[in-house]
C-alpha cells in the first residue's frame, strides 16, 4: 500500500508539474461556466440575458432539469470530455509509459521490492488520474451549476467519473500498450490517435448499418400494412392494380434488401463486439441521466417522408427514432461495458507481459 | 549506525551466472561472485566486459539465463533481497519535478519504509551528502554532482545492508568524489557491504577491500588487491654504476639464488635490478654479491603491481600480449 500510495502521490506531483493539467482544469470550468449562463424559459433559451425564441426547446416542452442534464451530457461529456478533453490528456499522459521504461529511471523502480506486473499496472492506473481529476472537476462543477441554475441536485451526474474515466482507459490502454512497445511518447500517442479512428469508423459504421436495418424493417412492415388495407395512405380509395403491383415490387424489393442488411450487420456487429465500444460507453451516461427525464418525443405517426440518410418514403421519422433508441438500448449494459473491459484486459495482458519478460 | 550483516553468510554469493543476448552476445559465461559482509567490493573490467549486466542480474533489471546463489541470504532478485539492498544505478534518472527530499522520500517508500522514519531519514541523508540547503528545490535544478548525492542518499534511505553502486562518482567534481569515497568508508564503518562498480582504478585502489575483474563475460580475478599482486611482487635493487656482468641482456635470464631476475633498468647514473619472487631472507645473498664486487647498494625496497597494471594484465591476452578486444565474448 506505501508503494502504491507513493506512485500515485509521485503521479500526482508529475501531472501537478505540467501546464497543460492546469489549463485543463481552467477550461473545465469555463466549459461549466458556459452551459451555467445558458438558460431555459418559455419563449426559448436565454444566453447572459438574451432570449433566442424556440418553439420546440422551452420550458414548457423542456424541464429545466432536463435542459441541464441533456446539455452535461451532449456538450460536456460527449463532446468537451469525450474529444477535446480526452485529447489533452492523452498528450499529457502518453509519456508516463515510456519515461517509466527510459533507462535510468527504471533501474530505480526494478530495484525495489515490488512485482513487476504490479509497477506496469499501477503505473498504468496513474495514467487514467488525469482524466479522473479532469472529470471529477467538472462534474463537480457541473452538479453546483445545475443545482442553481436549475435547482436540481442531481448526483446521477458523479456517474460521469467511473464512465468517462473507463472510456479513457479504453483508449489508454493503447497508448500504454504502444508506449512499452516503441518507448516513445509521440508513436504511442499517434498510434493511438489512429486505433481511436478506427475504433471510431467501426463503431460508425455499426451504426449506420443497424440505422439501415431498422429503416428497412419498418419499410418492409409499412408495405406489407398498406398491401394488406389495399386502400391509400388515408384510406379514402381503394389501390388500383398498378399502385398494388408497384408495392409488391417494393416490398420484393424492401426484402431483397433485408438480406444484404443482415448480412452487414453480421460482420459488422461481429467486429464492433472485439473493440471498445468507446460511443456507447459514452451513451450509457444518457441512458441513465436522460431515461427518466423528461425529454420532448415525437409523436410516433407524425412526420411521414424521408428523414436522415435511410429514412425510406413509408416510415414515420418518430417511428423510425423510437425504433433506433430502443435497438440502442436493448444493448444490455454487461455487453458493452463487458466487451470493452475484455478488450482493455487484453491489450493491459499483452502490455504486462512484455513487461514483465523484458530485460532492462 | 551498526548495520547488522547477514547470518554470517556472504552478502552476494552467486556461482554459475550466464546471461546471452540473442545467440551472438554471451554477456556473462558462468561468473561466481562472492562478496563478504561488511566489505567494500570494487567490480572492474573494460567496457562491456559484462560488469553492469552482472549487477542487473543482482537488481533483478535483467534475467540471467542461469544463477545459483543468494543475496542477503535470499534467492537472487527475490523481494526479501531488494528490501535489504541500496542501488545507485549508472546515469539514473530521478523526475526532475520532485525535490531532493521528495526524490529520497519516494525512494524509500518504494522500499517499504515507513512514513515517519523515511521522512526522518531523508533529512539526515540529504544533510550528510551535502545538500541540507538544497533539498526542498527541484532535482531539475541539480548539477550532475548533486544529482548523485541525492541519488546516494536515496540509496541509503532504507538502511540497506548491501549497497549497490554504479559509478558513483560519474559527474562529480574531485572534492566531491573524496567526500564520496570518505561516505563509502563510512559505510563500511557501519557495517554495509558495497558492491562498487567503477573504472577509475584509484578510486577502487582507494577504497576497496577486494576487487573482481571482468573480462568477456568471465571473471578473470578476484580477491584482495594484495593477493592478486602477490605474484607481481619484486625486489628492486637500485645500485650505483653499470649492471653486474650477470645481470646483463645476455644472460638476464639467469637464475639467481633465490628469485629470478625480471628486469634491468638504468636510472641516471644508477642501476635498477628487480627480482620477482624475493623476500628479505632471500635478498641477502644477492646483497652479499653485490657487495662482494665492491658496488654500492643505493636502495632496496619491495615493489607490488599497481591497480592498473594488474587490470591490464588481466585485460591482456597471455598469447598474443594483445588487449583483449572490449566488448562481451561473440
Amino acid at each position: 500500500m506505501t508503494q502504491t500510495a507513493a506512485i500515485f502521490l509521485s503521479a500526482y506531483r508529475e501531472l501537478s508539474a505540467r501546464r497543460l493539467f492546469w489549463l485543463a482544469l481552467v477550461i473545465n470550468v469555463l466549459v461549466v461556466a458556459l452551459f451555467a449562463s445558458l438558460g431555459i424559459n418559455e419563449q426559448g433559451i436565454s444566453f447572459l440575458g438574451w432570449t433566442f425564441d424556440s418553439p420546440f426547446y422551452n420550458s414548457t416542452t423542456t424541464s429545466p432539469e432536463t435542459f441541464y442534464k441533456s446539455l452535461f451530457v451532449a456538450l460536456g461529456v460527449d463532446w468537451w470530455l469525450g474529444l477535446i478533453a480526452t485529447l489533452l490528456a492523452l498528450v499529457t499522459t502518453c509519456g508516463i509509459i515510456p519515461d517509466l521504461v527510459a533507462p535510468g529511471s527504471i533501474d530505480l523502480l526494478l530495484a525495489k521490492p515490488i512485482g513487476r506486473a504490479r509497477l506496469f499496472l499501477t503505473k498504468y492506473a496513474t495514467g487514467l488520474l488525469f482524466a479522473a481529476l479532469q472529470v471529477t472537476v467538472f462534474s463537480l462543477a457541473s452538479f453546483a451549476a445545475i443545482g442553481l441554475r436549475g435547482n436540481v441536485w442531481e448526483w446521477g451526474l458523479f456517474l460521469a467519473v467511473p464512465i468517462v474515466t473507463f472510456f479513457y482507459s479504453l483508449l489508454y490502454c493503447i497508448c500504454a500498450l504502444v508506449g512499452m512497445l516503441t518507448k516513445s511518447s509521440v508513436a504511442s500517442l499517434i498510434l493511438t490517435l489512429l486505433a481511436w479512428t478506427v475504433i471510431f469508423s467501426v463503431n460508425l459504421s455499426e451504426s449506420i448499418v443497424v440505422a439501415g436495418r431498422i429503416a428497412n424493417s419498418l419499410e418492409t412492415v409499412a408495405i406489407e400494412k398498406e398491401l394488406t388495407a389495399g386502400v391509400t395512405e388515408d384510406g379514402s380509395e381503394p389501390l388500383e392494380e398498378s399502385d398494388l403491383e408497384t408495392l409488391r415490387s417494393d416490398l420484393q424489393r424492401a426484402k431483397d434488401n433485408r438480406v444484404d442488411w443482415d448480412r452487414a450487420y453480421f460482420w459488422f456487429h461481429g467486429i464492433k463486439s472485439f473493440v471498445p465500444k468507446t460511443g456507447d460507453t459514452l451513451e450509457l451516461l444518457d441512458r441513465w441521466l436522460l431515461a427518466s427525464a423528461s425529454m420532448p418525443t415525437r409523436d410516433p405517426d407524425s412526420e411521414r417522408g424521408p428523414q436522415r440518410a435511410f429514412g425510406p418514403r413509408r416510415v414515420k421519422r418518430g417511428e423510425y427514432e423510437r425504433a433506433l433508441k430502443e435497438e440502442e438500448r436493448s444493448r444490455s449494459i454487461a455487453w458493452v461495458l463487458g466487451t470493452s473491459a475484455a478488450f482493455e484486459a487484453g491489450i493491459l495482458l499483452l502490455a504486462t507481459v512484455v513487461f514483465v519478460r523484458r530485460d532492462y | 549506525m551498526k548495520v547488522h550483516p547477514t547470518d554470517g553468510g556472504l552478502a552476494v554469493d552467486v556461482d554459475g551466472v550466464r546471461k546471452n543476448y540473442g545467440r551472438r552476445i554471451r554477456a556473462l559465461q558462468g561468473v561466481s561472485l562472492h562478496v563478504a559482509p561488511g566489505e567494500i567490493f570494487g567490480l572492474l573490467g573494460p567496457n562491456g566486459a559484462g560488469k553492469s549486466t552482472l549487477v542487473k542480474v543482482l537488481m533483478t533489471l535483467v534475467r540471467a539465463d542461469e544463477a545459483r546463489g543468494s543475496v542477503l541470504g535470499h534467492p537472487v532478485g527475490s523481494s526479501a533481497a531488494l528490501e535489504g539492498i541500496g542501488y545507485l544505478p549508472e546515469h539514473h534518472r530521478f523526475p526532475a519535478f520532485l525535490t531532493g527530499r521528495q526524490a529520497v522520500e519516494f525512494s524509500g517508500a518504494m522500499s517499504k519504509v515507513d512514513r515517519p522514519t523515511r521522512k526522518r531519514r531523508a533529512a539526515e541523508l540529504l544533510d550528510r551528502v551535502g545538500l541540507g540547503s538544497w533539498m526542498d528545490r527541484k532535482l531539475g535544478s541539480y548539477s550532475k554532482g548533486m544529482k548523485q548525492r541525492a541519488g546516494l542518499a536515496a540509496a541509503l534511505v532504507n538502511d540497506p545492508k548491501l549497497v549497490v553502486l554504479d559509478e558513483p562518482t560519474d559527474g562529480v567534481d574531485p572534492v566531491g568524489r573524496r567526500e564520496i569515497r570518505d561516505l563509502l568508508v563510512e559505510m563500511r564503518a557501519e557495517g554495509r557491504t558495497v558492491l562498487l562498480n567503477s573504472h577509475l582504478l584509484s578510486e577502487v585502489e582507494g577504497v576497496c577491500d577486494r576487487v573482481g575483474i571482468l573480462v568477456q563475460g568471465r571473471l578473470a580475478a578476484q580477491g584482495t588487491i594484495d593477493e592478486l599482486t602477490a605474484s607481481s611482487r619484486r625486489y628492486e635493487i637500485v645500485i650505483a654504476g653499470e649492471a653486474p656482468v650477470w645481470c646483463d641482456a645476455e644472460t638476464r635470464i639467469e637464475r639467481v639464488p633465490a628469485g629470478t631476475l625480471q628486469g634491468v633498468g638504468i636510472a641516471g647514473a644508477a642501476t635498477r635490478l628487480m627480482f620477482l619472487g624475493l623476500d628479505a631472507h632471500g635478498a641477502q645473498p644477492l646483497l652479499d654479491r653485490l657487495r662482494a664486487e665492491g658496488r654500492t647498494v643505493v636502495s632496496v625496497q619491495t615493489v607490488r603491481e599497481s591497480l592498473e597494471d594488474l587490470f591490464l594484465r588481466a585485460v591482456t591476452d597471455p598469447s598474443t600480449g594483445l588487449i583483449l578486444k572490449p566488448g562481451a565474448a561473440r
